[in-house]
């Protein structure tokens, strides 16, 4: 990462020095629960985007914390709305176009939970990448309603006890696989799609930086949030888990630019999912069998996106 | 200089909305609103409309990329019919509680069941109270004026309520009239630049657009709507007076008074049926019938004060309804009309007429025959039963 210096020279730093020298532009004391990774990955993404930022927050997590102002104050320093859970992309597809109209380069950015993402919110967000709307739309997965009370939604993993899907004497919690937002992405053309970890900074830095240099179509990036209180976790563990989830390939990060595959982390001995799913008390009911067919899901996804990237040199075309 | 084109209404709901010069306008295609979206995308592909097309994947979609249009600055247009307004219910009513102020064209058809895609008033009639100025037309001209009327009266400052200009699917959708279509210079005379303040989304101006607000705040925000729209009232009078002075039309307020002055009793309709009324008005009247026609202009808001004042003294009235209202056995329009109407210090008279439901016609011997039935009417204020013009 460089940073121009008080003089003008341009100075190469680390991630952290320069995420250190961004301007945090999240209101001090929002009411996240302990342990939220979704509040850090808000706080990231906006010392990257910046003030010339413009935010929706449809209802989810972050909304609910406060981040759309709460009764008297403003929860973030940018431009703040609430839009619909099911039309963020279509609301800021609006804003992009008047800007555009008048000229103006200002960064149009979702921070939408994954229920507005992959269930109600998807046919917009969907729409908005065929049309290729030059908008940021960024998700965190905290995989389910969380802030209703940990609903499942499309990506909440299978066996997950939740409380629409409760394991008890007849329930095995959710019973399908998880919904794979990002790679339906990849595959409408989008001029970037990312995975993203608040475990791997560095990477989640580079990637931001990216999605906000991109001027010709739209952005995706699809980050895992660990979620403590529903997940059933304990709070200072969540960047642990985060990167548990990478380390077991559970959630490989990678990125597609205009339709070419990068593994950006590649496990050449991954862990079995069964260290990531111990983690937490979501899981703690499951049968080996259940958990065998999570692990060949995940196998399954890594050696497609293997391939997929591994054909980077014959997607030239 | 205007220029008399013979166009179909929606294409002349399509070239009031470019004369508008919206920067935005998004749409999906449904019967029989789809050549105001096709008109305008023409318009736009031959460089004569400098916009932002969106063509979106459905009426939610259209509804919330032209709140987001709004929200930043600039002037939106869209259109629909039935089932697309009801899908974007949701970004609808948000739109008008937001006070964002634009222009929705609607061509009215009937709802769903039993399936239809023919003409009706049931649509905009369900969603009247979603908080947005509605105002039907009775021909294509209107609705080419009414359009341009239609911003002048949104975007000003004492009402901030987006509008609907509501015309009967097909009846005027697709049937073909003259029209003076007035020059871009005259119209932009009329009609300046949009700048938003009151609400924006710009990193020049941060704000939180719409957190989450308690009841007591709540309450002021829908008192403060509520007066908006009365204010409405006397607004498009004043518009319509200045729309006159530019173009050489004029439509009155929110009622047209057609013969009610000396009229014993009151025919009252909504929309395109009121052309072939005044036929029958006319005829009638030949026959030594003192019959007069009062045309609602504004469903919302109601023009409460002028229904009752026309009704004054009056022996009886007819409300003919192109639409239902389920859990009464009448059309929309009769019940708020006898509600107005119970200001009076004596009731008049009065019984509901339901037509033209799905397309169906409400022909001229239909008209002929409920002006005898209203005046077979005696005086004393009992209401009738309602009669469905069904043959």
């Amino acid at each position: 990462m460089c940073l121009v210096n008080e003089i003008g020279g341009v100075i190469t730093v680390n991630y952290i020095e320069y995420l250190d020298t961004q301007e945090d532009l999240v209101s001090p004391g929002i009411s996240a629960c302990q342990g939220c990774a979704a509040e850090l990955i808000l706080r990231t993404t906006l010392k990257i985007m910046g003030r010339n930022t413009v935010l929706a927050i449809p209802p989810g997590c972050m909304a609910g914390a406060g981040c759309v102002g709460w009764n008297f104050d403003s929860g973030v320093k940018v431009p703040v709305h609430i839009p619909l859970l099911d039309n963020t992309a279509s609301l800021l597809t609006g804003v992009k176009k008047v800007y555009e109209a008048d000229g103006r380069d200002i960064n149009v950015v979702a921070v939408a939970g994954d229920g507005a993402t992959s269930d109600c919110g998807f046919q917009s967000m969907s729409a908005a990448a065929e049309r290729g709307e030059n908008i940021i739309y960024i998700c965190y997965d905290n995989e389910g309603y969380m802030n209703t009370g940990f609903q499942r939604s499309g990506t909440t993993t299978m066996g997950s006890s939740t409380s629409t899907t409760p394991a008890g004497k007849e329930g095995h919690g959710k019973e399908q696989q998880k919904k794979d937002i990002p790679m339906i992405m990849a595959m409408h053309n989008a001029a970037y799609v990312a995975t993203l970890s608040p475990s791997h900074m560095s990477d989640f830095v580079k990637k931001m930086e990216k999605a906000k240099s991109i001027k010709h179509g739209f952005v995706y990036l699809h980050i895992l949030s660990p979620c403590p209180t529903g997940w059933r976790f304990d709070g200072k563990r969540s960047i642990e888990v985060a990167r548990k989830a990478v380390e077991t390939n559970f959630f490989p990060l990678f990125e597609v630019e205009d339709g070419r595959y990068t593994l950006n982390v590649v496990n050449k001995n991954p862990k079995p999912v069964t260290e990531l799913m111990g983690m937490m008390k979501k899981f703690s009911h499951l049968s080996p069998e259940t958990i065998g067919e999570v692990q060949k899901n995940v196998n399954r996804r890594y050696r497609l996106l293997t391939t997929l990237s591994e054909m980077k040199n014959d997607m030239e075309g | 200089m205007g220029k008399v084109i013979a166009i179909t209404g929606n294409t002349a709901a399509a070239k009031g909305a470019a004369l508008a010069r919206p920067k935005v306008i998004a749409a999906y295609p449904i019967t029989p609103q789809s050549s105001v979206v096709e008109h305008l995308a023409q318009l736009a592909a031959d460089g004569e409309l400098d916009t932002k097309m969106v063509q979106v994947e459905s009426e939610h979609s259209a509804m919330s990329v032209v709140q987001g249009a709004v929200m930043a600055g600039g002037r939106a247009f869209t259109a629909t019919s039935a089932q697309g307004l009801a899908l974007m219910y949701e970004p609808y009513f948000r739109m008008s509680t937001l006070r964002l102020p634009m222009v929705m064209a609607i061509a009215g058809r009937e709802m769903t069941s039993p399936e239809t895609i023919w003409g009706g008033q049931q649509d905009t009639i369900s969603v009247r109270d979603a908080g947005w100025i509605q105002i039907y037309v009775e021909n294509n001209q209107e609705i080419l004026d009414m359009v341009l009327q239609g911003y002048r009266l949104a975007e000003n400052k004492d009402i901030l309520i987006p509008v609907n200009i509501c015309y009967d699917g097909f009846y005027l959708s697709h049937l073909i009239e003259g029209v003076n279509v007035p020059g871009q210079e005259e119209v932009d005379g009329f009609l300046p630049e949009y700048k938003q303040t009151h609400v924006i989304f710009d990193p020049e101006m941060p704000m939180a657009v719409d957190p989450m607000t308690p009841g007591e705040l709540l309450m002021e925000y829908r008192k403060s709507h509520l007066e908006a729209m009365q204010r409405a009232l006397n607004v498009l009078e004043d518009v319509d007076r200045e729309f006159a002075a530019k173009f050489g039309r004029s439509y009155g307020g929110a009622v047209e008074e057609y013969k009610c002055g000396d009229a014993d009793i009151i025919l009252v309709t909504m929309g395109s049926m009121s052309g072939t009324a005044k036929e029958a008005i006319d005829i009638k009247r030949n026959e030594g019938i003192r019959v007069g026609l009062m045309k609602v202009r504004m469903m919302r808001p109601f023009p409460r004060k002028k229904i009752a004042e026309v009704l004054e003294g009056k022996r009886a009235y007819a409300v003919v309804d192109r639409n239902v209202c389920f859990g009464w056995n009448s059309g929309a329009l009769y019940m708020e009309v006898k509600a107005a109407e119970s200001d009076l210090e004596s009731r008049v008279t009065s019984f509901p007429v339901i037509g033209g439901l799905g397309g169906a016609d409400i022909s001229l011997d239909h008209f002929l025959s409920v002006i005898d039935e209203l005046d077979s009417c005696e005086k004393g204020g009992k209401s009738h039963e309602c009669v469905w013009l069904m043959k």
